[in-house]
């Protein structure tokens, strides 16, 4: 198993993929922080002041939205051996295909982690240097809460993604639906009468629960705890990856 | 003349390793009959050539083989056992199947050492195989950069990583030059003088005649011919085309069983042989400018046994 990790790690190493998926997952956490943080007590800014330890908090939680990159990541990971036929290279060396699944489900969960390091490393940097010019105090309490939050969600949704793409083995259907589910449909359900009381539930209300941060118009909801949150969005990626796995072991590879 | 490969009657099912074993093969997509009860077998030691029109099922049964497609009903094994279930897959069967199994943003070189990390090959066979099938330079390019024969050949260098006793290469020769070619079948011819099992298939006979020992020839999913080329070449009946100035003498001197045609300026004798039609000549004293063996061609026999669907 060890040797299918590393060469699942080599996979990733070996393209540039990685590289640009990092560099979008910075650039949005820069771009975020940047824009918030001038917007600090300005006029119809609903979020607490950065003074606050709610505020700090609130201010790196806005970093989870680099996860939708980890989330293209694992996504990828499964639908690009579809597209690029290398599927039948990596199920001819292992030919027990729910290994393979597992093995890139463990090292998507690695890699997400390490992604969620270098975002938050990045964005204290930058509230570092925002917050000296402003004259506030990096508040101690709100800082390990918050970055394990957002590194735990975006290991456990590069997981998800690896989920995803096992179940929809077309790449671009796998990446357009789950960006469009979370972005637009979730969004949606969140505020649909009746089935509002089930979005805490549903992924991305999961994810909003671990990070502490509500979607956009739906702060009213009650969320899970956040480790309920996160046990949570880790079923959902399991769930999806065994169903998938259970799937590609049936399908004929042609 | 390569030295002569084990008949297939010596080959005894179990003792061979390389043995490659298909039997009652059946495989349907929807309601497409892709393999329909296809029984062969490939000794180690040769080179067989797996032989059909495109869409006679030849990927499906090789795929088969490989455990990427689940057969319907019917076995195909590798020495006696799947090939999911075999120890260790990679080091005992080499495949090469369709040349677009790369990642376009990779280099060869990693290509090959992500299976070396998989399989727990040192990653200097990865230098060792590009070498084998001349990739030494290209192989540290990326592979959107390569030409389909390139490709073809990284394939083949994938399939050779683990020194697998039985390769199973699918239309190998497909987009390569006539250089490439020539390579390749030196380099087959090499491997099962080693002792390996190879099977090579191909929708043009040719391509393949001259390397192979054994022909395995199906059409729409079904077996059509088993044996050697000699015995492709001997099965479809023989002539003799025969010359000269009296032309109607010699056919009114043939012996009964022979059935004489009028072909170009001279006979097609069907049902004899050059020494019966010389002898006849010579007691008889008909002149004669020519007589030979009609050269039986090979993908016209192939064409005729595969084009009305393996009806003989």
């Amino acid at each position: 198993m060890t040797r299918l990790l590393l060469g699942e790690l080599r996979k990733l190493r070996t393209t540039r993929l990685w590289l640009w998926m990092l560099i979008g997952a910075c650039a949005v956490t820069a771009i975020f922080l940047s824009f918030l943080i001038p917007l600090d007590g300005a006029e119809g800014n609903p979020n607490p002041p950065l003074s606050t330890v709610e505020g700090q908090r609130a201010l790196f939680s806005s970093a989870g939205a680099a996860n939708v990159f980890v989330l293209i990541l694992g996504i990828i990971a499964v639908t690009g051996e579809f597209r690029h036929q290398t599927v039948t290279p990596t199920f001819l060396a292992t030919p027990h295909r729910g290994r393979v699944v597992i093995s890139k489900l463990v090292t998507y969960l690695l890699v997400g982690a390490v992604y969620g390091i270098v975002v938050m490393a990045l964005a204290l940097a930058i509230a570092a240097v925002w917050f000296s010019a402003k004259g506030i105090d990096l508040a101690g309490e709100a800082l390990p809460g918050a970055i394990g939050a957002i590194v735990l969600s975006m290991a456990v949704y590069a997981v998800l993604g690896v989920g995803v793409g096992a179940l929809v083995r077309n790449q671009i259907a796998a990446v357009v639906g789950a960006l469009v589910y979370l972005n637009v449909v979730e969004a949606f359900l969140g505020v649909l009468p009746g089935v509002k009381d089930v979005y805490p539930y549903l992924p991305g209300g999961a994810n909003a629960a671990l990070i502490d941060t509500g979607q956009p118009g739906v702060q009213d909801l009650a969320l899970l705890e956040p480790w309920q949150g996160g046990l949570l969005l880790v079923g959902y990626g399991v769930v999806f990856s065994v169903v998938g796995s259970w799937l590609a072991v049936r399908r004929d590879i042609t | 003349m390569c030295p002569r490969p084990p008949m297939w009657e010596e080959m005894v099912v179990g003792t061979d390793p390389g043995l490659i074993e298909i039997a009652g093969l059946k495989k349907t997509f929807g309601t497409v009959r892709a393999v329909d009860d296809l029984s062969f077998t490939v000794p180690s030691g040769t080179v067989t050539g797996f032989l059909g029109p495109n869409g006679a099922g030849k990927t499906t049964t090789l795929r088969c083989l490989l455990g990427l497609v689940t057969p319907t009903s019917g076995t195909a094994t590798i020495g006696g056992v799947p090939y999911a279930r075999l120890p260790h897959p990679s080091a005992t069967v080499g495949a090469m199947l369709e040349a677009a199994s790369f990642h376009p943003g990779r280099s060869g070189r990693d290509h090959l050492r992500v299976y070396c990390t998989i399989n727990g090959f040192p990653d200097s066979r990865a230098d060792e195989v590009l070498g084998l099938v001349g990739l030494t330079g290209p192989g540290k390019d990326r592979v959107a950069g390569y030409s389909m024969g390139m490709r073809q050949r990284l394939g083949l260098a994938a399939a050779l990583l683990g020194d697998p006793r039985v390769l199973i290469l699918d239309e190998p020769a497909n987009g390569l030059d006539p250089e490439g070619i020539a390579w390749l079948r030196g380099f087959l011819r090499k491997m099962a003088d080693e002792g390996r099992t190879v099977l090579v298939s191909s929708h043009v006979l040719s391509e393949v005649e001259q390397t192979v020992d054994n022909v395995v020839i199906i059409s729409r999913g079904s077996l059509v011919r088993q044996g050697t080329i000699a015995e492709l070449a001997d099965s479809h009946g023989t002539a003799v085309l025969v010359r000269g100035p009296e032309m109607p003498r010699l056919a009114a001197a043939l012996p009964e069983h022979v059935t004489a045609t009028e072909s170009a300026g001279g006979l097609r004798i069907v049902g004899s042989s050059t020494d019966e039609i010389g002898h006849v000549a010579f007691t008889e004293r008909i002149e004669l400018s020519e007589l030979a063996a009609e050269r039986s061609d090979l993908e016209d026999i192939f064409l005729a046994l595969t084009v009305d669907g393996g009806q003989r």
